[in-house]
């Protein structure tokens, strides 16, 4: 004889990563360390903008590069000599909790106070998962399409501060970059929005100075 | 696409839960995700039915449920059931119904919570 049971679960996954997710900031507030977590588009600009960043914010900074293959990312950040971590997702896109939690045994965190974390390039999946960083900033480029902010809502909602990269190229591929602006806005009214060209460093100092506002705000 | 990973540990919580109560079989899973979660229900079936192939959950009927998006608005305090923005787009946008603020706390509506599942045991462990 066999009998039917219910069993009430109630697991849930997202709350799972959300708990590590605090749990990696608790660590990184132990070390004094503010952590950026930098999401964009592929090819949006965000290795050469945290590259930038390393010259010239007075800062410690680590560096946690996430990529489906991260070597050729964390290759590039070696050369700034300062310490990095490469995150291989493999077949995820995204960066999670638990791989952020892996990279911090890697990292010397007493030595730097300011950690970018580089995710994947993706704007859709990295919403679902928080990874313990401070702020967030999204990058994106005109080359994508004028239409990447509209067709991506949600990683705009969370975004403390916006990149629109590559502006020097805007009239070549034929994008309207105030547009952009004007979607991000509609989505989150709040927050800053930077068009910059990594190029003509046109912007630069303008996101340099708004991560230094967040950072002093903690 | 991380639907298969979310599918793996779905599959993962639902064998771990079933061992632990003794299951001889599993009869019946219930998963809510949730109207903002970036996981689309359909492709999460999929790669589900793909998973269970030799496990305990091989036959067991799957039942995903929706969760909107609640929310506690920052401007009018209003909370409840949000408005999404009209459009046709699968990732809505927020808002307050009552005073059409955007800048709402999500309550509800981002879960992949599996919630409940049916097993069948024989009547000695019961």
């Amino acid at each position: 004889m066999h009998k039917i049971a219910e069993v009430e679960v109630q697991h849930d996954i997202m709350v799972a990563n959300r708990k590590l997710a605090r749990k990696n900031q608790k660590m990184l507030d132990n070390n004094q360390v503010y952590a950026v977590d930098v999401v964009g588009a592929i090819g949006s600009g965000k290795t050469t903008l945290i590259e930038a960043l390393i010259d010239a914010m007075d800062h410690s900074i680590g560096v946690i590069a996430g990529d489906v293959i991260s070597k050729y990312d964390a290759g590039r950040f070696e050369k700034h000599e300062v310490p990095v971590v490469g995150l291989n997702t493999g077949k995820e896109c995204h960066l999670d909790a638990h791989l952020v939690e892996h990279a911090f045994h890697d990292l010397p965190l007493g030595d730097i106070d300011l950690l970018f974390i580089e995710n994947v390039g993706n704007l859709i999946c990295p919403v679902d998962f928080e990874l313990g960083s401070h702020m967030r900033m999204v990058v994106i480029s005109v080359t994508e399409g004028d239409d990447t902010v509209e067709k991506h809502p949600l990683i705009f909602q969370d975004a403390d501060l916006v990149v629109i990269n590559k502006v020097d190229l805007a009239d070549a591929v034929g994008a309207d970059s105030d547009k952009m602006v004007s979607d991000v806005k509609e989505i989150n009214p709040d927050v800053q929005v930077i068009k910059t060209s990594l190029k003509t460093e046109k912007g630069f100092d303008e996101v340099m100075e708004a991560i230094e506002i967040f950072i002093n705000q903690d | 696409m991380h639907e298969l990973s979310m599918a793996e540990a779905i599959v993962e919580t639902v064998l771990d839960v079933a061992k632990k109560n003794d299951a001889q079989e599993i009869v019946e899973v219930t998963i809510e995700v949730g109207e903002l979660t970036m996981l689309n229900p359909e492709q999460v079936r999929f790669l589900l039915g793909v998973l269970v192939e030799d496990t305990l959950l091989e036959d067991a009927e799957i039942i995903i449920e929706e969760v909107p998006v609640e929310i506690k608005c920052r401007n009018c305090e209003f909370t409840g059931l949000a408005n999404t923005d009209g459009s046709d787009h699968y990732l809505a946008i927020v808002l307050c119904p009552k005073c059409d603020e955007r800048n709402v706390e999500i309550l509800k509506g981002r879960e992949c919570n599996v919630k409940t599942i049916k097993i069948e045991k024989s009547d000695e462990d019961a």
